[in-house]
Formats: C-alpha cells, structure tokens, sequence
C-alpha cells in the first residue's frame, strides 16, 4: 500500500493531497466504528445436528469474516447493528442480526439446500477431499448405495457399467477369476492398465482387500490434472476406496443370500444321434460309433451351482471414538465343476479423538484368505472335439481314453486332479491427524499391505495329461509380497472472504518386496500322499525345486494447491516428483505437475434468469503429466547374471553344472511412460431433477515402454525393454443421473453413462530403435498356425487391429474367396460403451436393474474358426450350423471369423420388500436378484464379452469359453440400530 | 498448544530422515560387476559358450539347433526331409511349403531361427569373453579360456558363413553400433584364422562334447570341404590334410549306438551337444517333431510316451535308396504300426490304419499316416518331452566320409576305398566297384540321413539346385539364405544378400 502510493506521488503530485485525506478518513471512520463491536461466538450444526466445519461466518457489507473450526466453533468481532451471513456450500444461508442486546454465544442450524446436492458431497482427491462444487478435475464418485449388487467374487464388479469411461472385464464365467480395469483406453503396450487403486488414502493396494460390503464411496480420477498428484502410478486413473466409518449411536447389520447358478450359454454342437444321422447319410463307413450319448458341454458342468454369502456387521461410536467391525463368508460355485470361489473376510477400523479433538488417530485391518480350484481350460477345447458317442465312462466304470490329438476325455481331466489354492491379504494403516493453529492439520499415515499365495497341485500316476507320463506329479508353490508405506503430509486451508485456500504438501516412502518359492517332483511310487509329501516323488530334475526374492523402492514429494472464490473460480494445481529403484541410473526421478481451472457459471449474475431450469452449470478445464512406471519389473535397466537353467556338461566328471549367463539387454535410460493429458469438463444440473456431466479429453502417452526387437548383432539377447513409442487416446463421457419422481410414496430415478473412445499408435520408433509392425494375437497352439499372429500393432492403428486377408465369402466349392493383400479388417477396440440403470421404488417395495454394453468391438471367432472345418468329421465333433455352412476349406485366418461382437447385457435385476420396524433406525429387506438374465448380441459365439485388453489375445474367442452363469438368488438385510 | 507443536516437530523430523535410497537391491541374481571374481565363477561363466549350444526360445522364435527351427530349416530345404500341410496341419503360414519349393522369403521365420540361434551363441560369448576378460586372470591363464571360446564362436561363423554367407563380424561385447555386412570371403577367412589361432592352445585329449584340437581339425576340414561352395576356390587337399590330424575315434560297431539315448558313450562322436533333461537341458524333441499322433501306443501299451506332432518325414524316394539289406534303412520308419496293447495295427482317428508309406500323395493335403518318419534316435516308453540322447554334431563317419569325397574329387577313388569299406561293412554293405562323386553323394544321404548335413551336401553336389520331388530349378543365389526381414529392419546398415529383393 505504501509503496503503491509513493509511485503515485512520483507520477501524480495533484493527487496525493487527496489519498492523504482519504486514508485519513478511512482510519477515522474505523475507530469509530470499532467503539460499537461485540464478540460473538458460537456453533453451526447442520439439520442433524452435526457440527459443521469450515462453514463461513461474514459480517455483511464488510470484508470481516471467520470460518468454524473441526468443531463448527466461531469467534467473531462485529459490529453492533450489522448482520452476520453464516453460510455453507450446499446449505441455505443464515442471517443475524446483531444488536447491543444479542446473545453473545449462538446455535445455529442450516437447512441443505437441496439445489446444489453436489456441494454437500465430498470426493476425495487423494491427501485430501474436496466439495465435489470446488473440484476443477475430472473425478467420478459412487456411493455404497449404487454400487452394482450381486454375487460380486472381485471388488471391481461392482463398478461395471456405472462410471462412463471405466471398462471392467471378467473374461470368464470361473467365480475365481479376477477382473481388469480400463479407463480411458489403454495407455500402455506391456504396463499394466488397470488404475492405481487407494484404499483410505493408501496407494497401490489390491483392490480385492476390501469387500464391497465395507466400501463407502468410490471416487474415480480420471483426468491427469487429478491423477498427478499419484505422478508415476496415476496415468490409468485412480480409484480411491474410502471404507466405511462409524456412525453415532450401535448398530447391527446382516446380510445374507443365496443362489443357484447355471450356464447361460453353449455352442450347439451335434449330439450323438445328429452324428450318426449325418455319418448314415454320408455313407461313412470308416466312422467309429461309440455307442453312447454325451453332451460333453454338459458333463462339465455341475447340475447346480450353489452360492452363499453372510455378512454380519457392526459398528458403535459416540463424539470422540468409535469402531466398525464385519465379517463375511462368500462361497460361490462356478457352473463348471471344481471350480468355486470360497472367501473368508473381515475388516476392523476405529477411531480416535484425544486433547479436545486435537488429535485424531485412524485405524483400520483388512483381511481375508480366499480358497479356489484352478481350472484347467483344455478341457473346453476337448469338450467340442470328443465324438458325442464316446460315453464318458467304459463298461467298467473307468475314463473313456480314446487316443487323439486335443481328444483327452475332459471330464477324467476335470476329475484326475487336485489343485487347491489360497491367498491371504492383509492391509493394516495407522493414521494421527493433528490439528493446529486453526489452519493446519499434519497427517502421519502408516500402511502395511501383505499378500500371500499358495498353491497345491497333484495329478496323479493315472491321470491322462501329465500324470501318466510322469508317474504322478505334485506341485507346491508359495508367493508373497509385502509393502509398507510411510506417507506423511500438511494441509492448510484458510478461508478469507469469499476465498478459500487449501495447500498440501507431503512426502511419501514406498518399500516394496516379494520373494516365493516352489517345488515340484514326479516318480510317485502311491498317488496316495497327493502334494502334500513332495520327498515322496523319485524324480528329480533341475527346476524342480525354486526360490526368488525381489525388492523395490518409490520415493515421492508431493505438493498441491486450491484457490476458490465466492465457489464461483477454482484453480488447483499440484506436482510430484518420484524417484523408483526400477528406474535406469540415468533417469532416477521424474517430475508430473498438474494445473486445473473451473468456472461455476450459475454463479454469475447474468445467470439469474436461467436459475429456475439451470440450477447448476460448471465449466472445468485440466492439463497435466502422470506417469506408468508398472510395466518395469524390478532390475530390468541393469546388466546382471542369472542361471536360467542353463546348465553344461563336464566330461571329466561326467556331470552337470550351472552356466552363469548374462540375461538382458541392460538399459539406463529405462524410465515411466509419461501421459500428458487435457481434459474438459461441463457439470450440470436441469430442474433440480438431472444431474450430468460431459467430458472431453485428448491423453498422448509418450515414451512407450515395449520389450522392442533389436538387431542381432550386436545385442545380447533378441529385444530390450525400452521407452520409445506414443499412443493417443481421444474420448469423450457422458454421465446422467435423473430423479423422475421423488415423493412421500415413489421414488424413481435412473442413471446412464456413455464412453466413446478412440486409440491410435503415433510412434513406434525413435532414433536408437526401430520398430515397423509388432505382431500381437497370436494363433500359435492352433492347428496349422504355428508362429501366426492375428493382429498388428502399427502406427497409424489402434492396438488390437486384426490384420489379415478380407474374405468376401466362399465360392462355389466352399471355398474362403479371399483378398490378394492383408489388411486391416477388424479392431477390438470398442466404438462406444454404455451403463444404463434404474431404481425404483414404491411404498416398501423397491425395484430395480443395471446393464451395461459395448459396442462396434470386434472379436476373433476363433473358436468356429477352427470347428467349421470339413476335416473334422467323423472323428471330431462340430457345431450344427457347420452342416448348414457351405465351408469346404480348412480353417483360414480371415475376416469371415471377424464377428461384430456389440452386446448389451442385462446384469442385474432385483426386486425387493422392506418391513418397516417401530424404531426408524432399524428395517428389514428381503430381495430376489437375477444375475445375467440376458443378453443381446448378435454375436455367434458363447459369450460376446471377451478380455479386450492386454497384448497377448485381446479379442479373441479361442476354447477358453467358460460360459458366464446366470444367477438367481434370495437375500436379506437386516438393520438394527440402537 | 504444546503438544501440537511437538506433533508438528515430529512430522518434521521425520520428513528430514527419510529415506531416498533408490538403489536397486539384488537377492536372486548377480550384477555383471559382481561375478567372475573366482576360479569357479570364471568356469561358470565359460560354461554359458557350451549351454548356448542348445540354443533357446523366446517370444519371438524358437531357435533350437536339435529341433525347432533350425534343424527343421536345413533339413527340409534338402532332398531328404519335408514337412507336407495334412490338413491345415503344419500349414503355419506356408513356411515349410515354401522351404520345399525353394520360394523361400526374408520373412520365413525358420530361416530368423537359425540367424538368431548363431548370433544369440556369439553375443554371449562375446560377453563371456568381456566379462573374463575383466577378473583379473593372467593373460596366460586367459589364452585357454579364449582360445576356447573362440572356437565355440567360429562354429557359429561357419553355419553363418554356410547360411547367409555375408554376414556381419563383431567380436567386441561392448560395441552396440550397428554392424555392416562383411563379404562371404571375409567370414570364411575369419572362420578360418580363429580357429588356426586357437588350435595351438585348445586341449588336445578327447573331451566329450569340448572344443578339443580334434573339433578345431574337424571343423576346418569342413571349411576346406566346402572351400569351393562357399568362396569358389577349391581346397580339398587341405581338407584331407586336416582329417589326417584327428585322432583317437574309431567307428561305433553298431550304427545306432550313435543315436542311443546313453550316446555319451560312443567312440565315434567328435562332437554333440549334450542333453539330459533332468539337468534341465530343453529343446531336444525330434522324434514328437516326426511320429504320429498316436506313435505312443506302439511305443508303450498304456501309451505311455509323449505327443508326437506327426510333422516331418523323408521325401518320396529316399526309403527305396536304401538297399533292404543296408542296416542303416531303419532310421527310416515305414509300414504298419502296432499297437503294444492290442497287437493289431493302430487306428487313426479317421478309422484308417496307421501305416507309414513312403509316398505322399499330395503335398499340399497329404493323410496323417504318409510319409516315412525319423526314426534314427531311440526311444523308449516313459521319455520326458525333453530327451536325452546328446545331439550328434561330428562323427568319425564324417572324417571317413570327407577323405574319400577329397579323394574322388581329386580323381584318386582307389584311395577312397579303405574310407569307404569302413561305412560300408558297418552298414552291412559293400564298397561298390565304381566309386564316383554320384556314389559319394548317395552315401552321404544313407550314412548321415537327418544329421542337419544334406543341404550343405547338396549345394556341393550341385544337386540343390536341380529339381527335385515338389520343388522345380533353384536359383543359384539361394545357396545362401537371405538376410532375415526383422533384422534388416532394426538394422538399416546391413544389405540384403544379392538375388533377394530388399
């Protein structure tokens, strides 16, 4: 002020008479008016009588104000006769007079304002949450209530189809089996894809740590701007998982159900009497007619797959402290024998304020021991390959082994065999936040996540695959992980006026280490010892027995900061600086800043008029640089020895001994793939009745990590893990959710995102390496195509194009017509996805569904492929539709085996009663849910919905046909509170 | 107020002692510094040049010298071996249908194999060396180590310099720049002055499966064989020189102990990879490379012997070259296959039975059971996947085999004679009356049939570039097989061998 005012002396001699008078004036005026103040002081609450922190307390027509502390207490100096505004986002505004005769210690209630629901909510952002009105990134939040429902074996189903841009995929109908995560397309060629998960505020844990029954909320970061702060992990989005806490007073929760399972799709193979009519017909002599009739497909399955879950828990808490505890069992068995998903699983989390809530400590145990079966997957291959007339048992009640290539019976498979596996996971933190001077507040995070697997394989000296020839084979395996986390961080918010001020800044320390071993024997004199006395197999071979270790370290600085005002002008921007042991030498730390605007439109004064249908209109605009530094395995950038059972022979001795032998190519210039990312945004709000949200955003990932070709010479080995392509994903969501009619009696609302997305390779060279086409989609393990890809990996496409000859049907002879040159016929990339669902509910009954679809995706019917080939008969077994087919040619990659695989499946249908009891708190629902009812495809193959990700076989449909249950299932919840 | 502030110290603290360790920590495997520090550590890392001999698979091609695709490459471009499509069966993109008919491209990938089996062999010794070269052993303990090692590569440069002729030379582990090609010449004469440099120091015993003095003999022996093939220049006197120099073999009195799966054993190897599986050795599968599908029940009556592929099998004409009396023509499997359990002959899927003829009806769509098959390894109920007979590389045959073909060539066939009358009356046939370079090249088709030899013969022999069962003339430039695409794409400083399009 000073200083401005004397460069206005220099400029302006006339005026300065004048500001002396004025600064003369605007002091005098505030002594006078400081001899009419009072102090007041007080609470705000909210309408349930919970304190309210961070609510602002402004004396009107001034700049004096105040904001609640974490207890919603206020002190403020004011003016007699003036009034003070106490207001909260979300909530209707409160107005008080001040007068000599005012109470000096006021309560104040505010009512929520049920125009702007998103003020109220709070996201969390990662070392932090926000009001969901100041969030200027991308960032998609799921309530409890919302999440998908069902028979869920993997956490991430409960998020399929509900977050426009976030595709979830279970390849397979086995309840064992995990999901992947894809957001935004992919950004990577080896790394992983899936998003970083954080559960309470601790990154890159297993998801499936939590059940879906502790889960709170999930917010979704999609864009870099929000992602950043997660630097080298956060270029796949992250999902922050915030459990549930207590609430005040006990309550008492169950839920339980259980289902029945069957497979909701075959493929229409010849059944034993359609065989012999078509041998009969074709004059077959030489046919073998084993005189049974088997549906192979069906003697997999089990006549039903039962399922069952039980839930208890409870949680009890008062001002100071609280604690939730649960427990669940889950045993759900797949439609395929063996297979079966059994989990055991609890959780404990507790709270505590101490020195006038000064400190708070945060402490939370997950864990849970899953138990499943592996499946072996030649069995399907077998199941449509085996004659229906071979009977699946003999005469004497043994296996039907009729010799063949892939013509093993699938059940003695399924059956001649142990294999029972298990896995632990643990994930322990203790949180102290400490507040201080008002502003501040210190967060000390410590985390622990352990995981462990075993895992347990015989096959007997009688078993058809690999037990027979190795006189009875056992296996054990163990694997284990853990990571421990030290993070800490301090946060500051401040409010001034109509501008609120937060700034974080932190540290974080990530130790990660894995070792295992394993052990494997043949030779079994008895099978009766299974895996359980390996010393028992006489066998022993180099690689029978095995052990690893590994480690690696994440060292981060973080850093981020908000400025909002009037809740009208946001900007957030953050950096992180991480530095990995996996990184090579010469390029240890990187740095990913993030900067964010948004702009509340319907703040504006010039939106008044719009304010009775536009109840909400917010502008939001990101650019920021994440990383993916996942697909670097530990020790990759260096040049180390190992004995990959590379042995040589001493003749003197006549024995053999380890080679020590340089394994990779090294690089020290091995780093994060980097995605620079913008993204714009447009929240919105119609009549107080649809919510929505468009997003539009342009990613370009540079510095592709792939395990590219070199030239041999002068390299040591074939290709070397490096940085040097670029991909470019551009997309746009749509989110809507609409409240149709919300009263007394009825409730309906429903909700519908809609992703679009489009890939494309940019690079695949640079000036050291160079890269023309990679192929990918193997066919190799089919017959005839040894060595054979199915797909490219090229600039200018996207990953997953199907590259081949385009068949424009078959000639007279039935032969494929095909085109001279290959070329693109067919992507696995989808045009478009969608969720759509609905709740609705009457009274006490309630109603509702979910489905989700994919569409302009295609899929290599690889399955057909090989079972429409007219050298299969009599021997092997084909569908009905072959005969009908007109195909006289042997099994030829082409497009005419590129299928349209768009589906819309119909995941959830439930329908439910709630018997109200005397005491509000407490109810009782009883449901009926179907899983999977339908499908709606035009798809020839099982299932439309096959893993799309990935490198190896990305859309393709290739025996691995565990087809998806269908379930239908009667649960019920109980709510005690107290 | 004062316990916040002690909390607020704390977290500064602790921020101030936190780590930022980034280096890398090892449990399970050594860095290069680290290791070749003693005795048995440089013995473990010299071991590598032998255990690369076996060669290896990885996601781009498997490079297996006893099966997948390197032997598989240089016997089915020959006339003795092919692979027909039964069915789409062994179609795999046309690969060995166009190794048949000697239409072969730069992008066949047995041919990137067999490029990749020699180069992966010399980068790793090219390290071995590096890295030896960096503990610390006296120059004179190191002339040995290298002397061995070196021989180990130049039998790499040879198959180089048999199949694709102008290939780079590096030699230097550290050196990453791109290589240029070096001339046919060249190669050969750095083939050539390797091994002569090493001989003085290699070991001069019979070591089994080592690169003794003897290999080195032998191997120049070939070089000189092949001298006018490869370079133009003929030197078959230096090749009867060489022979003269080996020592201490003498020929196995039964052919097939050669072949045993104890083959270790015989006095007639010169040189063999070695093999055991329970040593954990892979990529010796042959025989399931050849047999039928359903081979095993007439291996065993509970079938109890691994998958065969029903993949490679002799060209028509090769199993009626052997005379019935020549013991030697049951390394050739033909006729009806008995199934041990049932004593009747094996019935295919198809209801046909399993007999193995020697003609092929239809190259392109030939039936599962014809085709006479190898048969010249033994094997036996209960093998692992992963045999155990040692690969044979040099045979004392050979040594035999190449003085009386020098002979003949060098118009002196009576001196062949003796050579010739050992082979002979092992294989329970006679020396002929007439010995000419027909007869040789007839010969060295029986007594060294599915050895990995026959394309190298046939080029000598001229033969290679005559038609044959379904293939018709061979241009002269497909003596030599081209520059693999993949390479010549990561590698813009090499050129194509001439003749191929680039």
């Amino acid at each position: 002020m000073y200083n401005k005012n004397s460069q206005i002396n220099f400029s302006k001699g006339k005026t300065k008479k004048s500001f002396v008078l004025i600064i003369v004036l605007f002091f005098l005026t505030l002594t006078i008016k400081a001899q009419e103040k009072k102090t007041i002081s007080g609470t705000v609450y909210d309408n349930l009588g919970v304190t309210l922190a961070g609510a602002t307390i402004l004396e009107s027509q001034t700049n004096n104000g105040t904001t609640t502390d974490y207890d919603g207490q206020f002190q403020i100096e004011v003016s007699v006769g003036s009034e003070i505004v106490v207001s909260y986002i979300g909530y209707i505004s409160e107005t008080i007079q001040v007068t000599s005769s005012s109470n000096s210690f006021i309560k104040i209630t505010l009512q929520e304002d049920t125009f702007s629901l998103d003020a109220i909510e709070i996201v969390a952002v990662g070392y932090g949450t926000m009001r969901k009105s100041d969030l200027t990134g991308a960032i998609s939040s799921i309530s409890s209530e919302d999440l998908v429902k069902g028979t869920v074996t993997s956490t991430e189903q409960v998020l399929q189809g509900k977050i426009a841009g976030l595709v979830v995929t279970q390849d397979t109908g086995d309840p064992s089996s995990g999901s992947s995560l894809r957001l935004r397309g992919g950004t990577s060629l080896t790394a992983s894809n899936n998003p970083l998960i954080v559960v309470d505020g601790i990154a890159g844990v297993d998801i499936n740590v939590v059940q879906p029954s502790d889960i709170k909320s999930i917010d979704i970061l999609k864009d870099a701007s929000a992602t950043a702060i997660y630097g080298s992990r956060g270029a796949n989005g992250v999902i922050i998982i915030t459990t549930k806490g207590t609430k005040k007073g006990l309550s008492f929760n169950y839920n339980g159900f259980t289902g029945v399972s069957y497979a909701s799709n075959h493929l229409d193979m010849l059944s034993a009497n359609q065989w012999r009519g078509y041998v009969r017909e074709n004059n077959l002599t030489d046919a073998i007619d084993f005189g049974g009739n088997t549906n192979w497909q069906k003697e997999l399955e089990r006549s039903t797959a039962m399922t069952q879950s039980h839930t208890i828990n409870m949680s009890s808490g008062n001002e100071n402290g609280g604690l939730r505890a649960s427990i669940s069992y889950l045993k759900n068995e797949g439609t395929v024998k063996t297979t079966e998903l059994e989990r055991l699983s609890t959780s404990l989390s507790t709270y505590q304020y101490i020195l006038d809530k000064a400190i708070k400590f945060d402490a939370g145990l997950f864990a849970n021991i899953d138990k499943w079966h592996p499946l072996d997957y030649r069995i399907f291959e077998r199941s449509f390959n085996l004659n229906p007339t071979i009977p699946v048992y003999d005469n004497n009640g043994e296996f039907t082994s009729v010799g063949g290539t892939l013509y093993e019976n699938p059940v003695e498979i399924l059956t001649n065999r142990s294999t029972d596996n298990k896995r632990n996971r643990l994930l322990g933190y203790f949180k102290t936040e400490a507040n201080f001077l008002n502003d501040f507040q210190a967060v000390l995070n410590l985390s622990l996540e352990h995981n462990a697997s075993t895992g347990n394989t015989y096959k007997p000296s009688y078993a058809v695959l690999e037990g027979r020839s190795e006189n009875g084979y056992g296996q054990k395996t163990y694997g284990e992980y853990t990571t421990m986390q030290v993070e800490a961080y301090l946060n500051y918010t401040k409010t001034l006026g109509k501008s609120n001020i937060n700034a974080m800044a932190g540290y974080s320390y990530l130790d990660n280490s894995y070792e295992g071993f394993g052990a494997q024997r043949s030779g079994f004199v008895t099978d009766l010892f299974e895996y359980n006395n390996l010393a028992a197999g006489q066998d022993y071979r180099l690689g029978d027995v095995y052990s690893y270790k590994g480690k690696s370290n994440l060292a981060s600085l973080f850093a981020r900061a908000n400025y909002a005002y009037d809740s009208k002008y946001m900007v957030t921007a953050t950096i992180r600086k991480d530095g990995s042991s996996r990184f090579g030498a010469n390029n240890k730390w990187g740095i990913f800043p993030s900067a964010s605007v948004a702009w509340r439109i319907t703040g504006e004064n010039f939106m008044e008029s719009t304010e009775n249908w536009l109840t909400n209109l917010k502008l939001r605009a990101g650019y920021g640089v994440t990383g993916n530094q996942d697909g670097i395995g530990e020790y990759k950038s260096l040049s180390i020895l190992g004995v990959g059972g590379d042995s040589y022979y001493d003749p003197a001795t006549d024995t053999w001994s380890l080679a020590y032998s340089p394994a990779q190519n090294p690089n020290p210039d091995l780093k994060w793939e980097s995605t620079e990312q913008i993204n714009i945004g447009l929240d919105f709000s119609l009549f107080n009745k649809i919510t929505g949200s468009i997003e539009w955003y342009n990613k370009r990932t540079k510095d592709l990590l792939y395990t590219y070709e070199v030239p041999q010479p002068p390299y040591l080995v074939g290709t070397i893990l490096a940085n040097v392509g670029e991909l470019t994903n551009k997309g746009l969501e749509v989110t809507l959710n609409a409240n149709i009619i919300q009263n007394d009696k009825i409730n309906w609302s429903t909700n519908l995102t809609f992703a679009q997305n489009t890939q494309k390779i940019e690079k695949l060279s640079n000036q050291v390496y160079e890269t023309d086409i990679i192929y990918s989609g193997s066919l190799h393990g089919l017959s005839g195509m040894s060595n054979q890809f199915s797909q490219i990996i090229k600039e200018g496409y996207p990953v997953g194009t199907f590259w081949g000859y385009e068949s424009s049907g078959l000639d007279e002879n039935g032969e494929f017509i095909l085109s001279d040159e290959k070329t693109a016929i067919g992507n696995v990339q989808p045009d478009f996805t969608i969720g759509f669902g609905m709740d609705f509910s009457y009274n006490n009954f309630d109603f509702g569904f979910t489905s989700y679809g994919s569409f302009g995706q295609d899929v290599l019917n690889a399955t057909n492929m090989m079972l429409y080939d007219p050298n299969r008969l009599p021997a092997y077994n084909v569908p009905d539709a072959f005969l009908n087919s007109g195909i006289n040619s042997a099994p030829t990659y082409s497009s005419y085996w590129i299928e349209d695989a768009s589906f819309l499946r119909l995941q959830t249908v439930s329908l439910g009663y709630t018997i109200p009891f005397k005491d509000s708190t407490s109810k009782l629902r009883i449901y009926v849910l179907g899983e999977n009812l339908a499908v709606f495809t035009n798809y020839e193959g099982v299932d439309p919905e096959v893993n799309l990700t990935g490198l190896s076989n990305p859309g393709m449909d290739r025996f691995n046909n565990y087809p998806r249950p269908t379930t239908v299932s009667l649960g019920l919840n109980l709510n005690l509170g107290y | 107020m004062k316990i916040k502030n002690i909390t607020l110290i704390v977290f500064t603290a602790l921020s101030v002692f936190a780590c930022t360790n980034l280096d890398e920590e090892l449990f399970d495997r050594v860095k290069d510094e680290n290791f070749g520090k003693t005795p048995k550590e440089i013995e473990a890392l010299a071991g590598g040049a032998y255990s690369s001999l076996r060669g290896f698979s990885d996601a781009i091609s498997n490079a297996y010298p006893a099966s997948e695709y390197v032997f598989f490459l240089n016997e089915v471009v020959s006339d003795e071996a092919t692979i027909p499509t039964r069915g789409t069966d062994w179609y795999d993109g046309g690969q060995y249908q166009n190794a048949q008919r000697h239409t072969w491209t730069a992008d066949n990938g047995m041919i990137l194999s067999a490029w990749r089996y020699c180069y992966a062999g010399i980068a790793k010794i090219n390290s071995i060396i590096y890295q030896i070269d960096k503990s610390g052993l006296s120059e004179e303990d190191k002339k040995p180590i290298f002397s061995e090692l070196k021989s180990v590569r130049a039998y790499y440069y040879y198959m180089l310099l048999d199949l694709f002729g102008n290939v780079p030379i590096v030699t230097d582990f550290e050196d990453l720049g791109l290589p240029e090609n070096s001339s046919r010449q060249d190669v050969y004469n750095f083939v050539e002055s390797e091994l002569l440099e090493a001989l003085p120091y290699l070991p001069s015993n019979i070591a089994y499966s080592k690169f003794t003095k003897n290999v080195a003999y032998s191997l120049l022996a070939r070089l000189y064989l092949n001298s006018e093939a490869f370079i133009g220049t003929p030197r078959w006197q230096d090749c009867i020189d060489m022979c003269q120099n080996i020592s201490g073999y003498t020929l196995e009195p039964d052919y097939f102990a050669n072949f045993a799966t104890q083959n270790e054993k015989s006095t007639e190897t010169i040189l063999a990879i070695p093999y055991d599986s329970d040593a954990g050795t892979v990529g010796n599968y042959m025989s399931s490379m050849s047999y039928h599908y359903l081979q095993k029940f007439a291996v065993s009556p509970t079938g109890d012997y691994q998958w065969s592929a029903n993949g490679m099998c002799a060209q028509p004409g090769v199993y009626s070259s052997f005379d019935d009396l020549d013991r030697r023509k049951s390394a050739l499997l033909e006729g009806d296959q008995i199934n041990l359990a049932t004593g009747s002959v094996i019935i295919m899927d198809s209801g046909q039975p399993l007999t193995y003829t020697e003609d092929i009806s239809n190259f392109e769509d030939a039936k599962q059971n014809e085709g006479v098959r190898l048969n010249k390894y033994e094997i036996n109920a209960g093998d692992q996947w992963e045999r155990d007979n040692d690969f044979v590389l040099i045979r004392y045959a050979e040594v035999l085999m190449m003085q009386a073909e020098c002979y003949v060539r060098l118009n002196s066939p009576d001196l062949s004679r003796p050579f010739l009358d050992q082979i002979n009356e092992r294989a329970g046939m006679e020396t002929p009356d007439i010995i000419d370079l027909e007869y040789i090249d007839k010969e060295l088709l029986r007594e060294f049939i599915f050895e990995g030899h026959r394309r190298t013969d046939n080029i000598r022999f001229g033969t290679f570039f005559q038609p044959w069962w379904e293939k018709g003339t061979t241009e002269a430039y497909r003596a030599i097989f081209p520059i693999p695409t993949s390479v010549l794409n990561t590698n813009t400083n090499l050129n194509q061998n001439s003749g191929y399009p680039n």
